[in-house]
């Protein structure tokens, strides 16, 4: 799925989403339930909740050409399985600054929290990470290239 | 040192005639300059191959999960767990610290020997003071001086402060705490957590950081020395060698290489104990300290956490209503 | 051809005109190691090394190979097609070792066709042993500090100049291409080269390896197996390390409609690696697989190729995180 990149101002960054089912899913839901417009550079994944999110499935997506990923779960103390946001939040807190440390640009990978009835926040999120992964770029670091061969 | 090895021998052999162990874990004599090497005595008249010197690198605490495999798995007569000892620096019974809390290890049946340490000789360090010229021996003198001569011929002394490993020289906890039988000797100072070299990279360009971290990587061959070194690495099949899913393929290609340091030492997170036994297991020198360090501090900044003390959950299955949250987005 | 020399002045001269013709990898300064590598305008050749720390065999035998592609319309074998390759710097053990993997490789039923199209354009221009380690012990597995089993031609450092034998077809007809940068060597430069095939050997600890390859089989079941794997991590550091360890696996990797095959290597010192589908492990515990790889470079490699795989070039010995052995174990087996 290795996002092929024209190098033109026509280039759309292809974002995975990490979303919440009881949450954040819901929230988007809203969003299009309502009509709101938000850019749809989103590829969301339905998750049971943020506390499920493996740090490799992140990592992963990148490899495999995300040019961003968002990550996205209830609010703290709104978790629909009381504590799985909670014990996330530390999970995220030391993968944000991980991939930072090693060279990833901090706008690549983002975290925040959707209420099921924030359908407008979610739009303005979208905005706010499709905005900032198109300002740093298509990325280059970690995607896994198809192994190059002689014969064409 | 010689006292210490003494009294190591000593002890143990006063373990094993109490009947308080059915093997001893500790390091002998190695083959090659600057090498001692693990062994596992198995009654008193072993003992007397028991060695302690500065070369007892690596951390021992490694050999643990597997003695301890779960009960389903065990013969049908439903043998009692052995009961093990392991002469441990302070590393290591961090190391078997943390094995408890994650309920790999019973504490009843580990005895933990606490050994003072000095500080361990890192081989780059002794080549660099030698100007390249590889060691032929290296002994220990008075006050701490050491004594190497190269393959050439050319001889050097230089105090251990110079040619002890990094992660020696920032240790926190030379002598174990939670020791069972306690070693008497003289232990290094315990260093105040420094983190400048994380700091020193953090300053560095995104980019920069990026290439360093490449180029790191880059000579790995997957040997998987570092996994097999360290104690935390117990899982029975490893991310990287699963293939439902499969997180990475095999091989050198330069992503794969990345995926699996970026999940093996994110997957240490609050449980690395900074022994090095990675580093100093990985064939072709990466500078997997840097990276291991970065999780360390930020273990420590953010939830208050250092391993080794065994009253303190591990910090990724506890959480706090007030955990800093500033990575998150605002839209 | 007899011997010929390239004094150290114009050895920069011979490289270039080398390079302008093939892929030319030497002994090249890396991250502080010297390494076999292609050989860049900004590199010198370093010539004071004892071994290189990884052995040769990845240049015909890639830890990842691709073999072939699949899409829609079927598979597609692909070879590889880099040309000529001119490696100098190869020590005779690692030479000795190029020769073992063309038993396995090169079978006259079966020939590997990846290896074989890279083996045939390779040239190998080995570099006898000056300072042999402490590690070392290829006079006992039928090598030599200054061998020229194997080897296209065989260079000697003598200080100030390198000395060149063209010890194959091969290696002659690349001497001769180069006739114009060599020159005939004098008296001294002769009486150096012998002193160094001469030398080098005394310099070696050897090891006894008589009568090993039965005494593994009549003790394969003994109780020191066990207790000598004791210490081993299960990593595989010697068979990464090791010149003549072979063992591969096959991976496929799909990107979109198309897929790759790849072949890559493996270690017998991973539990997974002998694991069946059934869930059975023929060599469920660590020290049968040790027990295994001891076997197969002295026991079953005499059996099936008439030859001990080992040759003595130390790196399992040098590079593993605790110490073993494997002339230990050697001694061990033998003396039960």
């Amino acid at each position: 799925m290795v996002n092929k990149k024209p190098d033109t101002a026509a280039w759309e960054p292809k974002i995975v989403a990490f979303l919440c089912n009881w949450c954040s899913y819901a929230g988007a839901d809203l969003a299009g339930v309502s009509r709101i417009q938000y850019p749809c550079n989103l590829q969301i994944i339905r998750i049971p909740c943020s506390g499920r999110i493996n740090p490799l499935y992140i990592v992963k997506a990148l490899e495999r050409g995300a040019d961003g990923v968002l990550v996205s779960g209830c609010h703290p103390g709104d978790c629909h399985y009381i504590s799985g946001n909670l014990v996330a939040r530390r999970k995220f807190a030391l993968l944000k600054n991980f991939l930072i440390y090693l060279g990833f640009e901090p706008e690549r990978v983002q975290y925040s929290w959707v209420s099921a009835s924030e359908g407008g926040r979610f739009a303005s999120l979208v905005e706010r990470v499709v905005d900032d992964v198109k300002r740093i770029g298509p990325s280059n670091r970690l995607v896994k290239e198809e192994p190059v061969h002689q014969n064409g | 040192m010689d006292r210490i090895e003494q009294r190591i021998r000593e002890a143990v052999k006063d373990l094993f005639h109490k009947d308080r162990v059915d093997l001893v874990i500790g390091f002998r004599e190695g083959s090659l300059p600057l090498k001692s090497r693990p062994v596992f005595v198995r009654s008193e008249d072993m003992a007397d191959d028991l060695v302690w010197n500065a070369f007892c690198r690596g951390n021992l605490a490694v050999y643990l999960p597997k003695l301890f495999p779960p009960q389903p798995q065990r013969d049908e007569d439903k043998k009692p767990y052995p009961k093990i000892g392991l002469v441990a620096k302070g590393c290591d019974a961090r190391s078997i610290i943390g094995l408890i809390k994650e309920h790999q290890v019973h504490r009843d049946n580990v005895v933990i020997i606490g050994t003072p340490c000095l500080g361990m000789v890192d081989k780059e360090k002794v080549e660099a003071v030698m100007d390249g010229d590889a060691a032929a021996q290296c002994t220990e003198g008075e006050n701490g001086i050491f004594h190497i001569t190269g393959i050439s011929g050319t001889k050097k002394s230089v105090p251990g402060e110079e040619i002890f490993a990094d992660s020696c020289l920032e240790c926190p906890c030379p002598l174990p705490e939670e020791a069972d039988v306690q070693i008497e000797g003289e232990s290094r100072k315990p260093a105040a957590k420094k983190y400048e070299q994380v700091e020193t990279f953090e300053a560095r360009s995104s980019e920069e950081r990026w290439q360093y971290f490449v180029d790191e990587i880059a000579t790995c061959i997957r040997c998987y020395a570092c996994r097999q070194a360290c104690p935390n690495c117990y899982c029975n099949v490893c991310f990287t060698d699963q293939t439902k899913p499969r997180w990475n393929g095999p091989g050198d290609d330069l992503s794969d290489l990345m995926l699996f340091h970026i999940g093996r030492i994110f997957h240490q997170a609050g449980r690395c104990v900074e022994c090095d036994a990675c580093v100093h297991a990985c064939p072709m020198g990466i500078d997997l300290r840097l990276f291991t360090r970065k999780l360390g501090r930020d273990v420590e900044e953010l939830f208050e956490y250092v391993p080794g003390r065994p009253e303190e959950q591990p910090p990724l299955c506890v959480f706090r209503m007030d955990d800093n949250q500033d990575f998150i987005t605002e839209p | 051809m007899a011997a010929h020399v390239v004094r150290k002045a114009d050895l920069k001269k011979f490289i270039n005109a080398v390079k302008k013709k093939n892929t030319f990898l030497g002994p090249v300064s890396r991250k502080g190691d010297v390494t076999l590598a292609v050989v860049g305008l900004d590199d010198e050749l370093v010539l004071s090394y004892s071994n290189f720390k990884l052995p040769p065999k990845t240049l015909l035998f890639p830890k990842n190979e691709l073999i072939s592609t699949y899409d829609d319309n079927g598979m597609v074998e692909v070879l590889p097609s880099e040309g000529e390759v001119v490696i100098f710097g190869i020590r005779p053990c690692d030479v000795l070792s190029l020769l073992h993997l063309d038993k396995v490789f090169l079978d006259e039923e079966f020939v590997d066709p990846y290896y074989q199209e890279r083996r045939r354009n390779a040239v190998v221009v080995a570099l006898a042993c000056t300072e042999p380690m402490k590690t070392c012990y290829c006079t006992s597995v039928g090598g030599s500090p200054a061998g020229e089993e194997g080897a296209d031609v065989l260079a000697f450092d003598l200080q100030d100049a390198l000395l060149f034998e063209g010890c194959s077809e091969k290696g002659r007809a690349f001497m001769k291409t180069y006739a114009d940068y060599l020159q005939k060597p004098t008296k001294a430069d002769l009486a150096s080269r012998n002193k160094i095939s001469s030398e080098a050997p005394k310099k070696i600890t050897p090891i006894n390896v008589t009568g090993l390859t039965d005494k593994l089989e009549e003790h394969f079941e003994s109780s020191l197996w066990e207790e000598s794997a004791q210490p081993c991590l299960g990593c595989g550091v010697c068979t990464f390390t090791c010149p003549t360890c072979h063992c591969f696996g096959l991976h496929d990797e799909q990107y979109g409609q198309r897929g790759i095959r790849m072949r890559v290597h493996e270690s017998c010192m991973f539990p997974s690696y002998s694991l069946e589908a059934s869930g059975h492990n023929p060599r469920n515990a660590n020290w049968e697989r040790m027990r295994h790889r001891i076997m197969h470079k002295f026991h079953s490699t005499v059996r099936n190729f008439g030859d001990i795989f080992c040759v003595g070039c130390g790196r399992c010995i040098a590079n593993c995180p605790v110490n073993l052995d494997i002339r230990e174990t050697v001694a061990e087996v033998l003396h039960e």
